[in-house]
């Protein structure tokens, strides 16, 4: 257990050290004051979800760009502070703010009745309404009456979900990005998209895709903020409209190409001079218009790396520091079951038990969004780490469990006939020869864990799946950039599995069996 | 090398699932014998050997050596009996029939394991012990061997030496060559001869009559859990008394 303490250290110090400097994915790890207004306008928005809100930019994907980005800076600017992007994912964006991973969400969050029974609303920043989108020959849809019987598909959790299910006799499909939604209707596997019209005026162009005419519904941005401070939301209303005063919102809009009727109508700005240039929505056209060969392709996935790199670096300190921990737990275990009072064994049988047999999603979610109810808040690589640890030492544990039962009981005799104490025994004698029976299947639990760090995702970390998302999110490509990021997987665990089959065969010369 | 103390064991009974092994065993060892116990498989030699050192707990009797004392005292819990019987079994020296070196240690590995893990001596303090042993066994050459590249014979001579190097008052064999080729038995034996020239109290359990009759100073029979005859050497193989002592020598002396 000599050379298990180290590692242990290892990672309890390093766990420690990102707990106090936290900065993945733009979160800061400060707690804002209670009542003092924060120092930077922290704001949740998901870069995956889509132009024209919130994306990368396809000259500089290290970038984020979007309508909202540029609304987000204008009211830090008039708040006389900076804006501090924070990721998340879409339908996760009101429990992040509730954790406090940020103070506001700027992502096309609809103001309803159900959301504002759990954050508050600022007045709307935008308004806008539903629009449908079909694939070019079809021509029998044009309401939402048309969809009964068919496949219509929205964002997981926006409020089109509810509306197409509502008029009832259509099959919903949710969706985690627009890239996938609007890909899936023009490969035939949905007939229909309702969408926020930002998104039609950006996906719509598809050539292979019409956006209807007609408007459905009407929606309202809202900035959401956590229940209670009454004093920072009149604070942001009177900025907001201010900047719908001064025209300097609309502006934003109209170089995004979105400025829209009912925004002029409830604005009560019905000039009909524009002023300024769409130029930010002809950049996004630009950017999407060109049709790449190999050699241009190239050049596009060098610009990649970089960022696909810092997020494999994550993958690998996160699956690094889980599988040390996992290992530690492991033996733990499997001495508590092998060798404790019933208690003790019964409590490591539970808990393996349990974990082995619930889905890591669940509890991935279940610590970083259920733990801060009763008080336990984690930054979200303490949170990522936590959780594949404890999933992992569930299985190391009845790997070794098997490998020290592999040790033949006489060794244990021997040592105890030599006055050895169990522990003794266990320490210098077993686990030393254990250890090689159990590195291939520890290893190949490295290697599951290694993918399996892509499930924290869905706990605002940008690992390398999350970097692949994003980008092909920002780039339509999901199958080059799906080529590369498997790549880069497979090359992340390589060398491992290279030490593993040295280590072995180097464990091997001195430890073959010499009794029956 | 060894403080005159005599093992006795009183009255030992042991069950295995229900069957008596062990029906009330008296035994002991005057320091300095070499005692063999014989009888047939399964008569409770191999049992009565490692109750004498505490690694199988038995239900009644009791064993004495010097200030040691080890028995099942009411109330007590296993784990109680088991440090009871570590403490006394600093005294033992233990040889397994499957010899049971440590195979991811080399030799000299496995003979400074336990002096240096158990009575937490340097480990040049261990080595300094351990190397005249290696060659009191004649194993000088093999210090950095492993187990796997030794003989059945060199291995159970290391296993000697790896007991010898926690300076034992008794050394115990079970069965000690009844794994080795014929041809590696005698190189064994010839260790255990010169420990007896030594002094050392040593109680083999083993069906090889010759070494027997050549070495040891007492016989014990066993048969069914009891002890059936106990005697010198040269009168238990010469006039067996009890009829059962007499079936079993016939079919060994033949």
């Amino acid at each position: 257990m000599k050379r298990l303490s180290l590692p242990i250290a290892l990672a309890l110090l390093s766990l420690t050290a990102r707990a106090s400097d936290i900065s993945i994915g733009g979160v800061s790890g400060l707690a804002p004051a209670k009542s003092a207004p924060p120092r930077v306008l922290r704001w949740g928005g998901d870069s995956a979800s889509g132009a024209p809100y919130v994306f990368q930019d396809p000259k500089d994907p290290s970038r984020v760009i979007g309508f909202e980005v540029d609304v987000a800076n204008l009211i830090a600017k008039a708040a006389k502070t900076k804006a501090e992007f924070v990721q998340n994912q879409w339908d996760s964006l009101v429990p992040g703010l509730k954790r406090g991973d940020y103070d506001y969400v700027i992502n096309g969050l609809e103001i309803t009745d159900d959301r504002k029974a759990e954050v508050d609303f600022s007045d709307p920043y935008y308004l806008t309404y539903e629009a449908l989108t079909v694939r070019k020959n079809t021509y029998d849809i044009a309401s939402l009456a048309d969809l009964k019987g068919r496949k219509a598909g929205t964002l997981k959790g926006a409020l089109a979900e509810r509306l197409l299910a509502a008029e009832g006799g259509i099959q919903v499909i949710g969706y985690d990005t627009q890239t996938m939604l609007y890909d899936d209707l023009a490969l035939g596997r949905i007939d229909a998209v309702l969408m926020d019209h930002p998104a039609a005026v950006y996906y719509g162009i598809d050539p292979r895709l019409k956006n209807l005419p007609g408007q459905f519904g009407r929606i309202a941005y809202g900035i959401a903020m956590r229940k209670g401070d009454a004093l920072d939301l009149a604070r942001i209303n009177a900025v907001i409209a201010a900047l719908i005063e001064s025209g300097d919102l609309r502006k934003i809009y109209e170089r995004w190409g979105i400025w829209n009727p009912v925004m002029a109508s409830t604005f009560i700005d019905k000039d009909s001079k524009h002023h300024a240039e769409p130029d930010a929505y002809a950049a996004y056209l630009a950017a999407h218009g060109l049709h790449l060969g190999w050699r241009a392709k190239l050049d596009v996935y060098e610009g990649y790396l970089p960022l696909l790199a810092k997020g494999a670096v994550t993958t690998v300190e996160l699956s690094l520091i889980s599988m040390s921990i996992a290992i530690a737990l492991g033996l733990l275990l499997a001495l508590m079951r092998l060798y404790g009072a019933w208690p003790v064994q019964a409590l490591a049988t539970v808990y393996v038990e349990f974990i082995r047999g619930s889905p890591l999603l669940i509890q991935l979610f279940f610590i970083f969004y259920g733990l801060p109810a009763v008080g336990i808040k984690l930054e979200p690589f303490a949170a990522a780490v936590l959780g594949l640890a404890l999933n992992y030492g569930a299985y190391e544990a009845e790997v070794y469990r098997a490998g020290i039962q592999a040790i033949p009981h006489a060794q244990m005799e021997a040592a105890f006939a030599l006055g050895m104490t169990r522990w003794q025994a266990l320490r210098f004698i077993i686990i030393p020869q254990a250890l090689r029976v159990v590195l291939p299947p520890t290893t190949n639990d490295f290697i599951a864990l290694l993918k399996d760090s892509s499930l924290v995702s869905v706990i605002t970390m940008v690992e390398l799946t999350r970097v692949y998302g994003q980008l092909a999110a920002m780039s339509y490509d999901y199958m080059g950039l799906g080529i590369l990021t498997a790549l880069m997987y497979v090359l992340i665990g390589l060398p491992f599995v290279r030490l593993s089959r040295w280590a072995e065969a180097r464990l091997t010369v001195s430890l073959r069996r010499t009794d029956a | 090398m060894s403080v005159p103390t005599t093992l006795a064991a009183k009255g030992l009974c042991k069950t295995f699932r229900g069957q008596q092994v062990l029906k009330g065993v008296d035994f002991e060892a005057a320091p300095g014998e070499l005692i063999v116990i014989v009888g047939r498989s399964g008569c409770g030699k191999s049992t009565l050997l490692r109750c004498l050192n505490g690694l199988e707990v038995f239900e009644q009797g009791a064993i004495r050596f010097g200030d040691f004392s080890l028995e099942h005292k009411p109330g007590q819990g296993p784990s109680d009996f088991q440090e009871q019987a570590r403490r006394m079994r600093a005294n033992f020296g233990m040889v397994f029939q499957s010899f049971n070196l440590f195979p991811h240690l080399d030799l000299l590995g496995n003979l400074v394991a336990a002096p240096m893990i158990v009575k937490g001596l340097s480990r040049k303090e261990a080595e300094s012990i351990a190397i005249p042993l290696l060659e009191k066994v004649g194993l000088s050459g093999h210090a950095r061997h492993y187990p796997i590249q030794m003989s059945g014979g060199q291995q159970q001579r290391a296993a000697i030496a790896r007991a010898l190097a926690m300076s034992p008052k008794v050394m115990l064999y079970d069965e000690p060559t009844s794994a080795l080729d014929p041809w590696l038995v005698d190189e064994v034996f010839e260790v255990m001869r010169k420990l007896d020239k030594e002094g050392m109290t040593q109680i083999v359990v083993t069906h090889e009559t010759r070494f027997t009759r050549e070495v040891a100073r007492k016989v014990v029979f066993m048969e069914e859990g009891r002890v059936v005859e106990v005697g010198p050497t040269a009168e238990v193989f010469a006039n067996p008394k009890d009829p059962r002592t007499k079936q079993y020598l016939s079919r060994f002396m033949a």
